[in-house]
């Protein structure tokens, strides 16, 4: 009975202790929450509530005909798709190349493999600014901007290209968390080292592969300087070079409620992808390499 | 072993294709390229004319660079600044046995995920709106309506305005990185500690920040390596090409060689080339600076 006492006691104490700290992270939550509340709202209001301060409480309606607009009519089906084939191709095609690059620098000894993987790292830390001028001389002398295919093409590998360090590092540390006995008894079965690699070991470093290609596919949604420089046709345009510029076309069309609905649409598949997998996502941020 | 040889090629192959087409040249080109005045991006090779340093002086005697580069180290410094602490002391909270952990750590890391286009046009078009803006609710509705009335995306406020929004979104990740150190740390420290009579301020000063040296290495690096590109924030800030309040130098390289002349009179795109050198070599220095003055080797647990 006393104990019992004493532990509620102790806990009481504890709590209060804590009452500073729960009111910091409360109100940064809550403001975080009432940014995106208040814009989801705005993106079902009208531009006319919006201005009244009405946005939270919808007089008319709810409109979900901002969201039809803003696809059909303001370009957002176009940079969504441009985008989705984007993020989807390069994140698959980036563990095609840095997975069995990572594999063989986490297996084997041989003379390149430290500066391979010290080159790797330095390039995470590499400023875009640093790269973007010859890749875009480069790409224009050999004709690559001109037609809409070739732009998707070039997209792509520049995604994968700029990718491609971080990913090997990433799965690095994964592979070499594998036990070597797989291999051991794969080749004791006769199956030869390549196919033990896309049968057997990278099937076992399936989380890895997971984690890391959340990271590509939501850092290449978000990617901006890169299309904005490389994109030049609203058809060939990601989202978010194509939500900059139809920010600009909403100060003279004056449509806010669309804007918002537009903003909303953007950002929502990697909002979809984080509230499933924030668990996942966090460990990755921190356990297997050093970039977010 | 010959085997082996031809998987390690096999293997390697691809990555390393792209590495150097990506990575490799362009580095490369980028170096040779601000030693020379060059007309165009798109300029071949035998239309440079090597110039040596005179890339940098200029680049140093423009003013506009020198303001963005102004702008680039307020940034970092005075936002590194408010962004660890912040980070710091949300990641303290979070594993001071608070309920509810994993929720708030998802929702506070959760700005990192949005396309900086659509946060950047949150804060702008809802948080700083003079007409019906958060800030301008939230100080009229506590009656403090001088407050409500700055125009925070005026020139004066400008800046603040940018340097905040983006901080708001960036704490979020560091927050995470100080949490993965403090989740390191062994509990009987604090116990030991807290048997020895220390308080939590003294907890936090003598075993939590000397442990967390290594990620605060972490921390400064990449939080300078972002600053580095800063971009996207500037350009949906300014409401000019150029604007003074908020170009930074990534935004000064994409007027000078991509973007509208009005601005800059002359192109050349080997003095654009010079800036990134200058960026890189400002990531390089920070990583050494960082890494001489914070020693972590000998913490091992």
């Amino acid at each position: 009975m006393s104990s019992q006492h004493h532990r509620a006691h102790v806990n009481w104490k504890k709590e209060a202790r804590l009452i500073p700290g729960y009111l910091l992270i409360i109100l940064w939550v809550a403001f975080t929450v009432v940014l995106l509340g208040w814009v989801f709202a705005a993106s079902l209001s009208t531009t006319k509530d919006i201005f009244m301060g009405n946005a939270l409480k919808f007089p008319t309606g709810l409109h979900f005909e901002n969201y039809a607009k803003a696809w059909s009519s303001q370009n957002v089906s176009t940079f969504f798709l441009n985008s989705l084939g984007y993020a989807s191709i390069s994140t698959v095609l980036l563990i095609l190349v840095a997975a069995p690059a990572a594999y063989v620098l986490s297996r084997f000894k041989f003379f390149m493999n430290r500066p391979i993987q010290s080159s790797f790292v330095a390039a995470m830390g590499v400023p875009m600014v640093m790269i973007i001028l010859p890749l875009f001389g480069v790409v224009s002398q050999m004709q690559l901007l001109k037609q809409d295919w070739t732009v998707r093409v070039l997209m792509v590998f520049l995604y994968i290209g700029i990718n491609v360090p971080y990913t090997t590092i990433f799965l690095l540390s994964f592979f070499t968390n594998l036990s070597r006995s797989y291999e051991e008894a794969a080749a004791i079965d006769g199956c030869p080292p390549m196919s033990t690699f896309w049968k057997i070991m990278l099937p076992l470093a399936q989380p890895g592969v997971i984690t890391v290609s959340i990271f590509n596919f939501i850092n290449i949604w978000n990617e901006y300087f890169m299309s904005l420089i490389f994109a030049s046709s609203d058809r060939v345009r990601p989202v978010a070079v194509g939500l900059y510029g139809m920010i600009n076309a909403m100060k003279y069309t004056g449509d806010w409620a669309g804007m918002f609905a537009s903003v909303i649409i953007v950002f929502l598949p990697t909002f979809i992808l984080f509230i499933f997998l924030s668990e996942r996502i966090i460990k990755g941020v921190t356990g297997g390499g050093v970039k977010g | 072993m010959k085997k082996n040889r031809t998987m390690v090629v096999v293997f390697l192959a691809p990555a390393l294709i792209f590495f150097c087409a990506v990575f490799v040249y362009p580095i490369l080109r980028t170096l040779v390229m601000s030693a020379f005045h060059v007309e165009n991006v798109t300029s071949s090779l035998n239309q440079w004319r090597y110039v040596g340093f005179d890339n940098y002086q200029e680049l140093m005697g423009t003013s506009l660079f020198r303001i963005s580069m102004w702008n680039l180290v307020r940034i970092w410094a005075v936002g590194g600044v408010a962004v660890m602490a912040l980070a710091l002391l949300l990641a303290v909270i979070l594993n001071s046995g608070i309920r509810f952990k994993k929720f708030f750590r998802a929702v506070i890391y959760m700005p990192n995920i949005i396309s900086a286009v659509a946060l950047a046009t949150m804060w702008l078009q809802y948080v700083y709106n003079p007409r019906f803006g958060l800030l301008t609710t939230f100080f009229n509705s506590i009656g403090l309506t001088s407050l409500a009335s700055v125009q925070w995306t005026d020139t004066v406020h400008k800046f603040w305005a940018l340097l905040g929004a983006y901080c708001f979104g960036m704490v979020g990740y560091h927050m995470l990185i100080f949490s993965s150190g403090i989740e390191k740390i062994p509990a009987e420290y604090y116990e030991a500690s807290t048997i020895d009579g220390a308080g939590q301020l003294g907890q936090f000063l003598h075993i939590t920040c000397p442990l967390l040296k290594g990620v605060t290495k972490t921390n400064i690096t990449m939080w300078s390596i972002t600053s580095v590109g800063f971009f996207v924030w500037s350009q949906l800030f300014s409401t000019v090409t150029a604007d003074t309040q908020t170009i930074t130098p990534m935004v000064y390289l994409y007027t000078l060689v991509f973007g509208a002349g009005n601005t800059v009179t002359e192109r050349n795109a080997g003095m654009g080339a010079a800036v990134g050198v200058v960026l890189c070599l400002c990531v390089v220095a920070v990583f050494l600076i960082v890494n001489w003055a914070i020693k972590d080797d000998d913490l091992e647990f």
